[in-house]
């Protein structure tokens, strides 16, 4: 029997016998896939700021930030509701335990995108860093592999969850290209602090894809049980 | 059925004493007829659904979770739904991850009033190298809402309205751009000719030189704001000023205008505020300004500058921006803008109507910025590339024209210190 196939029957199919449960989930799944929109317009206007330098952007950060704080305070709650009034068992409990997670995932990203855009206004009075196109492609990449977790987490589509992994090697290997590059350079001209941010910034977006690699790992979790 | 069934007494009444049916034959009747009309209405709707379906707008429908129930091909092209299937629901969100449509929803049905909004949408991608194809739409939303929760969503492509936008202002710029050099030459030769004709001839020259310069001054005006518009603000060399001694120092270049006219200026508020700037640009923005309300003040008029700094913690609750900002009211004793110019002051070319454009003609030759129709147009992009924003409104009391700027990142003077 396909696993994946009963576990989307169970969770979205009215009939399942617990249409009050199935209904409480749907929702949640709908505010995360909120949350996670929030999230990815947060990081795309991070990128925004400090490639495009677009202090615009960069300024309207903190107040989604917050948006997506109070977003993963009411997911967060509302699960651990559902999860004591309701009793979920099996694949229910797991896709509410992973929600749980998976925001927390989320929001970490939302605030290594309001970090780096306190970066961008930082670093905005230094001439642009000759690697900073290596840097814009390693941004991209972190945000494509978090719309790929989020589209595995709509479709509840375990490959392309676990396909985020793989996305995530690529990123590693920029960070560890970028670290040598810009730790290594001689004969910095002027002040260091332009490539002090530029190392927070590729640590950040590391860290970020993680956090998406994460969620795309819980996908998986919820739709077959394991972890891996 | 039900109803239909229930309905069935009453008539059997009325028309019993024209046509005596029986009851059978006449029900039939009837379950036939419904049938018909049924059909009818259902031809009807399958058409409207055709029509819909090929409409060269978006559109969709959703329910009241926000699962979309049906949406038209011009939809499904813009926001890259080709994973829906016609019959499936499911949530929207799951197909579409944009948080500003799915807040126009929710507004909608919450207000349950027809709401717009034009934002860019980026299309959601699953490779790095995709993010750079994949071209962002700039979408235009009108939503409505339904029955039961629904709510229905027409959507625009703005985009080749928007590229158009952008090709006409490279087209301006190029052009612009081929006509400074000649200017240049013209001017060379005019100032030449100036010299070495006689009396009655060089009156014309002079004239000449005056429209030859004013073309390259408009030319040049284009060019910067272009510019400023592209890169607004990498163009910057910030530095502290002093807003009140810039003030008196436009003033000055502008007095013997102000004079003809006995024009006064009035300023009001602190005397030394210091604002993180670019000294240059800042001028260019009062100058424009206080040459602006000097031409549209009529004798003897006073122009009122009042300079205020804002409480930061007031207008915003952001944890960073500890620095006030400053507001700068600007405003003279004219007539004011029309109401239904109002909107458009800071358009590019954009001139009143004929009762406020040009009331002094003898004098707007003589001004640095005489009538380019882009001194309020480049004020403007000074003031957003400074992150500040700039208003403009018809005084209530005086009815004068009303230019209001806030610019952030004032330095205060210590004499302020307490008030923060």
């Amino acid at each position: 029997m396909s696993e994946t196939a009963s576990v989307k029957a169970l969770i979205f199919d009215a009939n399942s016998g617990r249409p009050q449960l199935t209904r409480e989930i749907r929702r949640l799944e709908r505010d995360i896939l909120r949350m996670g929109a929030l999230v990815e317009r947060s990081f795309r206007l991070s990128h925004q700021a400090l490639f495009a330098r677009d202090l615009k952007a960069a300024e309207e950060l903190p107040r989604i930030d917050k948006q997506i704080d109070s977003f993963y305070k009411q997911i967060e709650s509302d699960c651990a509701a559902i999860m004591t009034l309701q009793a979920p068992v099996a694949q229910d409990l797991r896709c509410l335990s992973a929600f749980m997670q998976l925001v927390r995932d989320l929001e970490r990203i939302g605030d290594y995108a309001k970090d780096i855009a306190e970066i961008a206004i930082k670093i905005f009075p230094y001439p642009p860093h000759s690697s900073l196109p290596e840097i814009a492609l390693m941004s991209r990449q972190a945000q494509a592999m978090l719309a790929t977790s989020l589209v595995a987490l709509a479709d509840l589509d375990e490959a392309s969850g676990r396909n985020v992994k793989q996305m995530d090697d690529v990123v590693d290997d920029a960070y560890e290209y970028l670290y040598q590059t810009l730790a290594h350079q001689k004969d910095v001209p002027g002040a260091v602090e332009p490539i002090v941010l530029l190392v927070l910034v590729i640590r950040y977006l590391e860290r970020m894809a993680d956090h998406a690699t994460n969620i795309g790992q819980r996908v998986a979790y919820i739709v077959t049980g394991k972890r891996g | 059925m039900h109803r239909f069934l229930g309905n069935i007494p009453p008539s059997l009444k009325s028309q019993s004493g024209e046509i005596a049916l029986p009851l059978i034959p006449r029900l039939q009747y009837e379950i036939t007829s419904l049938r018909q009309e049924q059909q009818q209405l259902q031809q009807n709707l399958q058409n409207y659904q055709d029509l819909l379906e090929m409409a060269p707008v978006g559109y969709l429908q959703v329910d009241e979770e926000n699962q979309l129930l049906w949406c038209n091909r011009s939809a499904r092209e813009m926001l890259y739904l080709q994973r829906w299937q016609p019959g499936q629901v499911r949530l929207l969100l799951e197909l579409v991850r944009s948080y500003e449509l799915d807040q126009l929803i929710e507004q909608t049905r919450d207000r349950q009033q027809s709401q717009v909004r034009e934002w860019i949408f980026h299309p959601s991608v699953d490779s790095a190298a995709a993010i750079c194809e994949v071209k962002p739409l700039a979408l235009r939303a009108t939503t409505l809402p339904l029955a039961q929760g629904k709510v229905g969503v027409f959507l625009e492509n703005l985009q080749s309205q928007l590229e158009l936008e952008q090709a006409r202002d490279r087209a301006l710029c190029d052009l612009a751009h081929e006509l400074r050099t000649p200017l240049t030459s013209i001017r060379l030769v005019v100032e030449n000719l100036q010299t070495r004709l006689e009396p009655p001839l060089d009156r014309l020259v002079h004239r000449l030189l005056q429209e030859v310069d004013r073309l390259i001054h408009l030319v040049q005006s284009w060019l910067e704001l272009t510019q400023l518009e592209t890169n607004p603000s990498l163009e910057l060399n910030y530095q502290l000023v002093e807003v009140r001694s810039l003030i008196a120092k436009v003033w000055e270049t502008l007095e013997p205008l102000a004079q003809r006219e006995q024009i006064q200026l009035s300023y009001s508020g602190a005397e030394s505020i210091y604002i993180n700037a670019d000294e240059t640009r800042i001028h260019q923005v009062f100058l424009n300004l206080l040459d602006n309300s000097i031409k549209y003040s009529p004798q003897k008029g006073i122009i009122v500058v009042e300079t205020k700094i804002l409480d930061s913690n007031q207008n915003c609750n952001k944890k960073q921006s500890t620095a006030p900002s400053l507001e700068i009211n600007i405003i003279d004793s004219g007539v004011g803008f029309s109401e239904a110019d109002l909107p458009y002051v800071f358009e590019r070319f954009y001139r009143g109507d004929r009762a406020r454009s040009r009331p002094k003609q003898a004098q707007a030759s003589s001004t640095t910025i005489a009538g380019t129709g882009l001194g309020l147009a480049i004020v403007r992009q000074i003031i957003h590339a400074h992150g500040g924003s700039i208003k403009a409104m018809n005084h209530p009391l005086t009815g004068g024209a009303w230019i209001q700027i806030i610019l952030p990142g004032v330095v205060v003077n210590s004499q302020f210190q307490d008030y923060i």
